[in-house]
């Protein structure tokens, strides 16, 4: 069968952040350094010697940049200043491109500019679809909580969930798609081995574990960056939950309810310590996984510090009663939390779902190639030429 | 004829003010168009020949540290203006010694030069000078020793200098030389006595070059003679003072493998043939004369005087050959390959004792074995003849070599060695495998290739991918690599792993070159006149380089070097016209030899 080889493959990539695979003569020295690189995955070697031979429908179904964790040990000792670390960061930036079939994620990463035009043009549009409505049904009252008074709010919770989960579901629909794509790619290219429904079965625990845990991350030389990602990350899940399914309680005040609030504290404090370590680690370039910053990256950590940010700010002014200063913040908050929600399918955001994926389906082909090969002399050889 | 020069720079730490340069070259003859693109500049051909049709340019002039870098655009785009894409002219400041900000001036030359269509070095025209036909020779290892002899058998003095106590450099030390396996000694050691009795070689070992005054043709070099403490004439190497010596010290010519004492001898065949006291260690020096002492009482010929004092030396030459040799790269500072850490992780050199007949094993390969230190109730790694053999030897090419962290350049000789520790593993152990991990195989060399092949057939396992990691597991080391040509991760247990270490310009280099004005590339080695032309000569008038010191290259390499100097040298005695001084010319100088030069061919053709 013919091999397509995109001769512009390493162009392209070079807008998703790498920039020097050229730089690489294939020593071997990072993925023997890497403590993710185990038969039959080749870690990061293998992917540099696609791009660098433009095998785009090999790069394609490769899951190996997601076991990455950019510890940074391959760049560091790379002989080569070749960064192969900043590489595997790159290919999943395109590789979400790829699964992505709206074709967004691929813009975005392309042009920062596109990237931020798109969140001022939904932060506007919710701004104005939120004044719209509180001066069309809600006759002028801008408030978005009761002031105690026992009046209603012109935006209860269950109007918000109204809005809230018909975007989720909007947008869990677009993930979906490109999830089914990511196993299409991965799971069912000609290289990879056939799995049955039962491993799928069997090892389907491991996708509520590596969601949780991302415990593959603490194999890592240093830990901290693991840490940090865990607190982030468990923050991130808790606020959503109480954002999804506790608004009511949450927003319902000024009196504290700490059956809520003291979940919304400890997220607030997870996601408030991670996005500040990752802004500060890529201000300094401390760590070589810090070094290089994707437009994206920025937009990512700023967006995320503003919601944040503008969340707690709302949170002192209504339980501190200074109402007008809340309802203010309160649109604020939205025009950062809406752009913020809409970039889940395109961005960053999705690796949520796709790293996790990643480990289960390595974990089902390891599996499927062991297996199929076993007695054999030289499982890898044999495995690559399949 | 109209030219353009277009000013880029391919490394962010480059230093000379492109600004600056653009500027003069503004106002030079013939120059429309000067266009400075910074840092490694995104070029588009289509720009650059509609700029050279506006400009109607006949010539571009590249100008930075490595402008061969930009060439293809620019050759394409002249091509594509109907011109001549021979016209493309480079102007290196880094090959031509504009290195630092200081050399700004240099810079401008160089680039002048290349405005007229002149090569740089071509103005270190050979000039009509007096030529002293003494010559010092800087370095007395196998270059040094083949320049040394070709101008000595011509008949002309020279002085050869080496700062440790015997000459042979660093192939006295090695047991085969490659591809051929002839014994290494025994191509040196004729040689080098030879050196030891000719008439016209005056030779001084232990000692180092001080100041250098005055210019080509006439130079007068100050020798720091360091004290022997044994007077050489007389000493007949009876071994009674080592014997009765009782201060222990690790041997430098043994790579710190086995102890030699205060009061010594290098190794049996050194020349001059005679014992010397390393005032460092001997008890009698350290203690002022109050202590031990012990040697002067036994040495039956009276020859040893522990009091002798340092004294300099002052030397009228012409010429000055600089044969200085390299040292190894440091493998401790590759810390994954745990050199100083695993005791049986070995440097080259260290292998290369080992297995030398006339090392510290007697060329038995064994392991270090712990053993208690009588004297410090310590126990410590040693080495012995009686050690077990390791069964299987890892051999880890371009340690410190080809890597952007450690030392960019290719160290040239290590492919080569490593084979040839490769071979003697098998022929010494012909029971331990032995595992090879290289990035890529440089066999450049006359017999290279077959060499590599037939050690190949041998049986010795090479593999393709270097290696990241020598670790421990249960007590044997772990080689860590990727076999890259079989796709796959492979761990090896072995016994011993010697490291390919790559060479650096050799310590005090950067003291040679202030002194002498010799300019160094910036990887540390000493910058010839003209890479291709003129591989000898340096832009300092009378100097001249031989060896590893003017960059890595193998024992055929350096010889041929060498006796291409000792030709230069011997041509400038007596045709009384020595090589151009490119150092000592000013800016206007090289404008007006360069028109000259321009002129001349013109004429000519």
């Amino acid at each position: 069968m013919a091999v397509r080889v995109n001769p512009k493959l390493i162009t392209e990539l070079a807008k998703y952040g790498a920039d020097d695979v050229q730089n690489c003569y294939h020593c071997g020295n990072c993925s023997a350094t890497c403590p993710f690189s185990k038969e039959p995955f080749v870690i990061p070697r293998r992917s540099m010697r696609y791009l660098q031979m433009g095998l785009e429908k090999s790069l394609r179904g490769d899951l190996e940049p997601w076991l990455c964790y950019y510890c940074g040990e391959c760049s560091e000792q790379c002989p080569r200043g070749a960064e192969p670390g900043e590489t595997m960061m790159s290919l999943r930036r395109w590789l979400t491109s790829r699964y992505d079939f709206t074709g967004l994620a691929g813009l975005f990463y392309r042009s920062t500019r596109a990237e931020i035009a798109a969140l001022v043009l939904v932060a506007l549009l919710t701004a104005a679809g939120l004044l719209a409505y509180g001066y069309i049904w809600g006759g002028g009252d801008l408030s978005a909580f009761d002031g105690g008074e026992g009046r209603r709010p012109f935006l209860p919770a269950s109007a918000i969930h109204v809005f809230d989960w018909a975007l989720g579901l909007g947008f869990l629909a677009v993930l979906l798609v490109n999830v089914a794509r990511m196993w299409h790619f991965t799971m069912r290219s000609r290289r990879s081995p056939r799995v049955s429904a039962a491993a799928y079965l069997k090892h389907a625990v491991l996708l509520p574990v590596h969601f949780f845990s991302q415990k593959r991350w603490a194999e890592c030389k240093e830990t901290t960056p693991w840490k940090m990602h865990l607190g982030l990350m468990l923050g991130y899940v808790t606020m959503l939950v109480l954002v999804m399914f506790f608004l009511e309680p949450l927003q319902h005040g000024p009196g504290i309810r700490w059956e809520v609030h003291a979940f919304g504290y400890l997220a607030t404090a997870g996601l408030l310590a991670g996005t500040i370590y990752a802004l500060r680690g890529r201000l300094r370039k401390s760590r070589s996984s810090h070094r290089h910053s994707h437009g994206t990256d920025w937009v990512f950590l700023g967006l995320l510090l503003a919601v944040v940010a503008t969340g707690v700010v709302l949170h002192l002014t209504h339980r501190l009663g200074y109402g007008t200063a809340a309802n203010v913040t309160y649109l604020v908050h939205m025009m950062a939390v809406v752009p913020w929600l809409a970039r889940y399918p395109f961005t960053k955001w999705s690796h949520l779902v796709y790293r996790p994926l990643a480990m289960y389906f390595a974990a089902l082909q390891s599996e499927a190639l062991t297996s199929r090969v076993r007695g054999q002399e030289q499982p890898a050889a044999l495995a690559r030429a399949a | 004829m109209r030219v353009g020069v277009y000013l880029g720079q391919v490394r962010g730490s480059s230093v000379i003010d492109l600004d600056a340069v653009a500027n003069y070259a503004r106002n030079l003859a013939d120059v429309e168009l000067v266009r400075v693109l910074g840092l490694r500049p995104k070029l588009d051909p289509h720009r650059i020949r509609d700029e050279i049709r506006e400009a109607r340019l006949e010539r571009l002039v590249l100008a930075g540290d490595s402008p061969g870098y930009f060439k293809p655009a620019f050759t394409n785009a002249l091509a594509a203006a109907h011109g001549n894409p021979e016209e493309v002219r480079l102007a290196s400041f880094r090959e031509h010694g504009a290195t630092d900000r200081e050399r700004l001036e240099r810079a401008k030359s160089i680039v002048a030069c290349a405005v007229l269509g002149v090569p740089f070095p071509l103005v270190a025209e050979k000039e009509a000078r007096v030529v002293n036909p003494a010559t010092l020779v800087i370095g007395a290892g196998i270059a040094g020793i083949q320049t040394a002899l070709e101008i000595a058998d011509a008949g002309r003095q020279v002085y050869l200098v080496e700062r440790s106590p015997t000459i042979g450099g660093h192939m006295a030390m090695f047991d085969k030389t490659f591809p051929t396996l002839d014994c290494a000694a025994c191509i040196l050691t004729p040689k080098m006595v030879a050196v030891g009795d000719h008439e016209r070689i005056e030779l001084f070992t232990n000692a180092e070059v001080a100041e250098v005054c005055g210019g080509p043709g006439a130079y007068t070099v100050q020798i720091r003679q360091r004290a022997r403490r044994v007077d050489a004439e007389a000493c007949v190497s009876c071994n009674v003072c080592t014997d009765i010596c009782p201060i222990s010290v690790w041997s430098e010519f043994d790579c710190h493998l086995t102890h030699r004492k205060a009061i010594y001898i290098p190794f049996p065949q050194a020349v001059p043939n005679a014992y010397m006291v390393d005032p460092e260690a001997c008890t009698w020096v350290t203690s002022g004369g109050k202590k031990c002492g012990a040697c002067l009482k036994k040495c039956p010929k009276d020859c040893i005087h522990l009091e002798e004092e340092d004294r300099t030396v002052d030397l009228d030459v012409g010429s000055i050959v600089l044969a200085t040799g390299y040292e190894l790269f440091d493998a401790r500072r590759v810390e994954r390959y745990g050199y100083g850490r695993l005791p049986n992780v070995l440097t080259s050199l260290e292998f290369e004792r080992m297995t030398n007949a006339s090392g510290p094993t007697g060329g038995r390969i064994v392991l270090k074995t712990k053993k208690l230190d009588k004297r410090s109730k310590q126990e410590d790694w040693v080495i012995e003849p009686s050690g077990p053999a390791p069964q299987s030897v890892a051999i880890i090419h371009c340690v410190g070599s080809r890597d952007a962290n450690y030392n960019p350049y290719c160290s040239r000789v290590c492919c080569m060695y490593s084979l040839k520790f490769a071979h003697l593993v098998r022929e010494k152990l012909p029971q331990a495998a032995c595992h090879e991990f290289y990035i890529d195989m440089r066999a450049f060399g006359k017999g290279y290739e077959e060499f590599m092949e037939r050690i190949k057939a041998e049986g010795t396992r090479v593999v393709r991918g270097r290696t990241a990691q020598v670790t421990t597991e249960n007590g044997r080391m772990v080689v860590k690599g990727e076999d890259i040509l079989h796709d796959r991760l492979v761990e090896i247990p072995v016994d011993m792993v010697i490291l390919a270490v790559g060479v650096v310009a050799a310590s005090g280099t950067q003291e040679l070159a202030r002194q002498l004005m010799v300019p160094r590339d910036e990887d540390g080695w000493f910058s010839e006149l003209n890479y291709n032309g003129d591989p000898t000569l340096t832009e300092r008038g009378g100097v001249y380089v031989a060896g590893m010191c003017q960059g890595p290259k193998d024992i055929p390499d350096t010889v041929a070097q060498a006796s291409a100097v000792a030709a230069g040298v011997l041509h400038g005695i007596a045709s009384g016209r020595g090589s151009g001084d490119l150092s000592a010319l000013s800016l206007n100088e090289i404008e007006t030899r360069a028109r000259e030069l321009r002129a001349s061919q013109l004429a000519s053709s």
